[in-house]
């Protein structure tokens, strides 16, 4: 018996491992993800993030270990988890010649929802979505963005607890995409757990906690603040006219960590004291020739931090 | 209503909506059948008319003019050309002119009222053996009975009576089929081909697809039972065959005036019981394809050949070897072709067809389970 | 045309053959399937028919007429009813196929020279055994009437006439020895066609169609890339069949294969036409697929294949002159089984230089103009 304070975790696996012949895709992963959690699943293509989320979705069975959802495994009890979950696959997964209405519509009854509520909660969701005028288009003749779209609305249908979602917004256009994010931050707020696979670290910055996975392993999990503590040193930006001659002349500098280009500026992990970063870094490009170099602090982000910690870990 | 329920139509109500919007299904499944059976009874005929005949006479005599003039007379034989020599048989052969030649050489007449046996040749074209074997068997039985004529009215100038030895005279009796129609014998046959065509295939397909559409994944992660997507996804299968079915009967009924003579009652639980059955075959091809390509093909394989050569629909399986026997009774086609002519030309009822229907009961069963168990399987 | 591009093309369309071993495995499957089917079923031969005998007459007249049908080989006595009302429910269930009734006083009759009227049941719910069965049956009773006369005439020679019948060409009358030829063009036919129109629309579906257009390839060596594999597989699948066929069914090949060369070879230029057209209007392959089995129906009903042109009624054969695989068919069965050489042919042949001209042409013309768009 369960009381409120020990009900269990949207999600929680222990070993779980699985093989597809000779490849191991998930490779004894222990993951928790609480109750109302936004929790990001992040790593390089081929790490096992789909596979995870399929396993976590009762589409596949494990080859050992164990998942459970709310407190069911999904092995033995998967009748009890599937009303109560969401899944969404890369690939695109309607039926191309039914119309937004109707794959919305079928979805639902097969999901339990009352005829009743059908019609209301499909308008409010396609309004809200931006999808309200294609209602009547077959399914095959919708953009990249609204197919993902759609994806979504009909995985919002029967409102689940627990939302898995693999890379929903690959392809979607950065419009979409916020508005995307939006509909997930209101998910979130009413109490929805969402367990989300993505590629593009701005949108790990807006999970609640996130885990890196690589060659089927997690790597380092915890909140996106947690994690980029984990970085060691001290990330700085340089700013000046030639950027790839200042990563030439800073690469003879041992403090100067990992220097690249991003974009228009250098970055460079400090690894001395963060203090003296500033000054060192200036004199020394000043010393090969580029006194107008401007240094400045800048806050680690996911995308430096997964690039670090993956280098650091292979 | 209950849950099951609602899930099996809102599967069944899909299902619909994919077909509606596949025009060329549509055409597959209702205007083939049509056109199938339009062609099978009007184009297709084992009878053997009118072969185009070469006559050489070399004789021009009246004794070998009225012996021609018997083959004229029969159905059988066409006399399309005349020609003065021996030669001119292998020309007509061989540009496919001529089928039979019947060469009456000089001397006919002379030998005859020698009292000899005089000789004709009959040359036949091999090539259409069905033909051919009818031609010979009506050429030498047509000789008989000239040979008789010719000896009996010879035998009268000479002051005997050949007609003292009797003569036996066959009164042929066709039961079921009178005027010997192919199209009675064809079309009872015929719906279950389209039946087997239209449920077998199409089920094999429609599961590979969800497959291959991603949105089978989406449907395990639903309370949705196997049991009742495959219910579901047969459901408009199930009506557009029986749709098929009734159509067909209706034009054979009217159109070609084939007669229904037996239980309408034996008939339908048949039907139904094929449908099954097809529909378990079906469900089954789809479970082991890993794609589309190969469940058309294997469907094709397992459903339109069997039912097009192994049910006795167009070919009768007496005289063939006894594996090839043995090999067809795996398939339900020729139980539901047994019952199906059965009921429609020899009035039959349950009472004579109870094999037929037990064994298309047992087929049923045992694909749908087996179907049952293969689908759906969590990878 | 680059020879370079082509051999490439070929050597992709190899390559997704082998990756796909189930299908590969099936087109193989296919003719031996098709062999057997058509070989042993389709072309069967009417003998030892399941013969039922109401002998009502007993008589050793009656058994003569009996030992005559016997004799022949084509009746195998399976059951004597002791009466009329015994034969219903043995032709209902298919026990028996024919029945000779002979009814009471038939040698009295015969004795006293008059006209004894014996009955021959057939089942006509079996056109094909109804028709052969019945000319078996009148053969027989010709032939004991015949004996009777002979025996009557004794030592005076009565005028008689002796006809010889001859067999030109296949004079085993084995179905088998037409079916095995009409196979391979069929084989062919359904072959090309079936693969031409799916690889095509199998490009168009998976984009990569589009792709190769953003390259050298020019559309011409596109068409010949994608026709020559198969048209290879076609040609093996063919000879697989052409010598089982041969070896195991011992069918007789007589002509000349120069004929078959170019017969073949023009049908195949129908054929791959024939399946490009079919790939010009399908977006996917289950289109495709259905385009093919519609037309394949009439085709294989109306070209004389298993259902002889000549026995379809006048208003139809006008129809069978459209359908290429009829003159395939002429063209095959007369080099295997008549050894015809090419004058014979010859209008056969021509008609199908015009129809690859018109088919592939058209073909060609349509399919370079929609890749071009």
């Amino acid at each position: 018996m369960s009381s409120p304070a020990t009900a269990p975790p949207a999600v929680r696996t222990s070993g779980l491992t699985r093989r597809f012949g000779a490849v191991l895709a998930v490779d004894g992963v222990d993951l928790t993800v609480e109750r109302g959690a936004v929790f990001g699943l992040l790593g390089p293509d081929g790490a096992g993030k789909s596979t995870l989320l399929r396993l976590l979705a009762t589409v596949l069975r494990p080859s050992a270990g164990e998942a459970q959802v709310f407190g069911h495994s999904t092995e033995r009890e998967a009748q009890e988890i599937t009303g109560r979950i969401g899944y969404m696959s890369q690939r695109f997964a309607m039926y191309p010649d039914l119309t937004v209405a109707e794959n919305l519509d079928f979805f639902a009854t097969v999901r339990g929802v009352p005829k009743t509520q059908r019609a209301t909660r499909a308008t409010a969701l396609l309004e809200g979505m931006g999808l309200g005028e294609f209602r009547g288009r077959q399914a095959r003749h919708l953009s990249g963005g609204m197919k993902q779209k759609l994806m979504l609305a009909t995985t919002l249908m029967h409102e689940p607890d627990l939302l898995l979602l693999d890379e929903p917004t690959t392809g979607v256009d950065p419009v979409s995409r916020r508005e995307f994010w939006r509909v997930l931050a209101g998910l979130h707020r009413a109490g929805t757990t969402v367990l989300v696979a993505t590629p593009y670290m701005d949108e790990a910055e807006r999970c609640t906690s996130i885990a890196f996975l690589d060659g089927g392993r997690i790597r380092q999990t915890g909140t996106p603040a947690e994690v980029a503590a984990l970085v060691p040193g001290t990330l700085v930006e340089v700013v000046c006219p030639d950027p790839r001659a200042a990563v030439a002349a800073l690469a003879d500098l041992p403090e100067a960590g990992s220097p690249h280009v991003l974009g228009d500026v250098v970055r460079v992990l400090w690894r001395g004291p963060a203090a003296d970063a500033e000054g060192a870094l200036a004199a020394h490009l000043a010393a090969a020739g580029m006194p107008s170099a401007q240094v400045r602090a800048a806050r680690v982000d996911m995308e430096t931090a997964f690039a670090v910690l993956a280098e650091a870990g292979r | 209503m209950s849950p099951t329920l609602t899930r099996i139509g809102a599967v069944a109500r899909k299902e619909f909506i994919h077909v509606r919007r596949d025009p060329r299904l549509l055409a597959v499944v209702l205007v083939m059948p049509i056109m199938q059976l339009l062609l099978f009874a009007y184009a297709i005929s084992f009878d053997v008319r009118n072969l185009p005949t070469l006559v050489v006479d070399l004789d021009h005599t009246p004794d070998s003019t009225a012996y021609v003039r018997a083959y004229e007379a029969s159905g059988l034989f066409e006399v399309t050309s005349r020609a003065d020599s021996l030669a001119a048989v292998d020309g007509a052969f061989d540009r496919n002119e001529a089928r039979v030649a019947v060469v009456v050489p000089a001397g006919f007449a002379r030998s005859l009222a020698r009292g000899e046996a005089a000789e004709v040749g009959i040359l036949l074209d091999g090539s259409e053996p069905n033909s051919a074997r009818i031609a010979q068997t009506y050429a030498a039985a047509l000789n008989q009975l000239e040979s008789r004529q010719i000896a009996v009215t010879w035998a009268a100038t000479q002051g005997i009576d050949l007609t003292q030895s009797g003569s036996v005279e066959p009164r042929l009796r066709t039961w079921y089929n009178p005027e010997r129609a192919s199209s009675i014998f064809l079309v009872p046959g015929l719906m279950v081909v389209v039946i087997m065509i239209v449920t077998a295939q199409q089920t094999a397909v429609t599961l590979v697809r969800e497959r291959e559409q991603g949105t089978a994944e989406q449907l395990l992660v639903s309370p949705l039972r196997r049991v009742e997507l495959m219910v579901g996804k047969l459901t408009p299968w199930v009506l557009m065959a029986f749709l098929d079915l009734v159509v067909i009967a209706v034009l054979g009924l009217f159109l070609f005036h084939i007669p229904l003579r037996g239980s309408v009652l034996a008939l339908g639980i048949g039907a139904a019981l094929f449908v099954a059955s097809c529909l378990g075959i079906g469900l089954i091809v789809s479970a082991v394809a890993p794609s589309l390509d190969t469940a058309n093909m294997a469907a094709f394989l397992v459903a339109f050949l069997p039912a097009f050569l192994l049910s006795g629909f167009a070919f009768a399986l007496d005289q063939v070897p006894a594996v090839i026997e043995w090999i067809s009774r795996v398939f339900p086609a020729r139980y539901m072709v047994t019952i199906s002519r059965g009921v429609f030309l020899k009035g039959a009822g349950l009472d004579q067809l109870w094999p037929e229907v037990a064994a298309l009961a047992a087929y049923a069963l045992v694909t749908l389970v087996l179907a049952a168990r293969l689908n759906g399987r969590r990878a | 045309m680059n020879l370079r591009h082509i051999r490439l093309l070929v050597w992709k369309e190899f390559l997704q053959l082998r990756r796909d071993p189930l299908l590969l495995r099936l087109l193989f499957l296919m003719p031996i399937v098709q062999l057997v089917g058509f070989g042993y079923v389709v072309a069967v031969d009417v003998r030892n028919l399941p013969t039922a005998v109401v002998d009502l007459d007993r008589t050793a007249v009656s058994r003569r007429l009996e030992a005559t049908f016997t004799a022949s080989g084509y009746f195998a006595v399976v059951a004597r009813p002791d009466n009329e009302a015994q034969l219903q429910p043995l032709l209902d269930a298919g026990g028996a196929k024919i029945a000779l009734v002979i009814p009471e006083g038939t040698q009295d009759r015969l004795d006293r020279g008059e006209v004894a009227p014996v009955g021959i049941v057939v089942d006509g719910s079996d056109s094909q055994i109804a028709s052969v069965g019945s000319g078996y049956a009148a053969q027989a009773i010709a032939r004991f009437n015949a004996d009777r006369m002979q025996a009557l005439a004794g030592t005076v020679s009565a005028p008689t006439v002796d006809a010889r019948t001859r067999v030109m060409f296949n004079p085993t009358l084995d179905p088998i020895n037409t079916m095995i030829p009409g196979l391979i063009a069929t084989i062919l036919m359904i072959s090309l066609m079936a693969i031409m129109s799916q690889a095509v629309v199998r490009e168009r579906e998976s984009g990569t169609l589009e792709q190769m257009f953003v390259t050298p390839i020019r559309p011409g060596e596109y068409l010949v890339g994608k026709v020559a594999p198969y048209a290879l597989l076609a040609t093996a699948q063919l000879s697989v069949v052409a010598v089982v066929g041969m070896l195991w069914f011992k069918v007789p090949f007589n002509g000349s294969l120069w004929v078959v060369v170019v017969g073949l070879g023009l049908f195949m230029l129908v054929s791959v036409g024939l399946g490009l057209l079919v790939s010009l209007v399908s977006r996917t392959r289950q289109q495709a697929q259905q385009a093919l089995v519609f037309l394949m129906i009439p085709t294989m009903v109306l070209s004389g294949f298993i259902f002889p042109i000549e026995s379809m009624p006048e208003w139809i054969q006008p129809l069978t002159y459209a359908v290429p695989l009829r003159y395939a068919l002429v063209v095959l069965r007369g080099a295997f089984v008549k050894g015809s050489g090419f004058e014979p042919l010859a209008p056969q042949l021509w008609i199908m230089a015009g129809f690859a001209v018109v088919i592939f042409g058209a073909a060609v013309v349509a399919t370079r103009r929609r890749i071009t768009e």
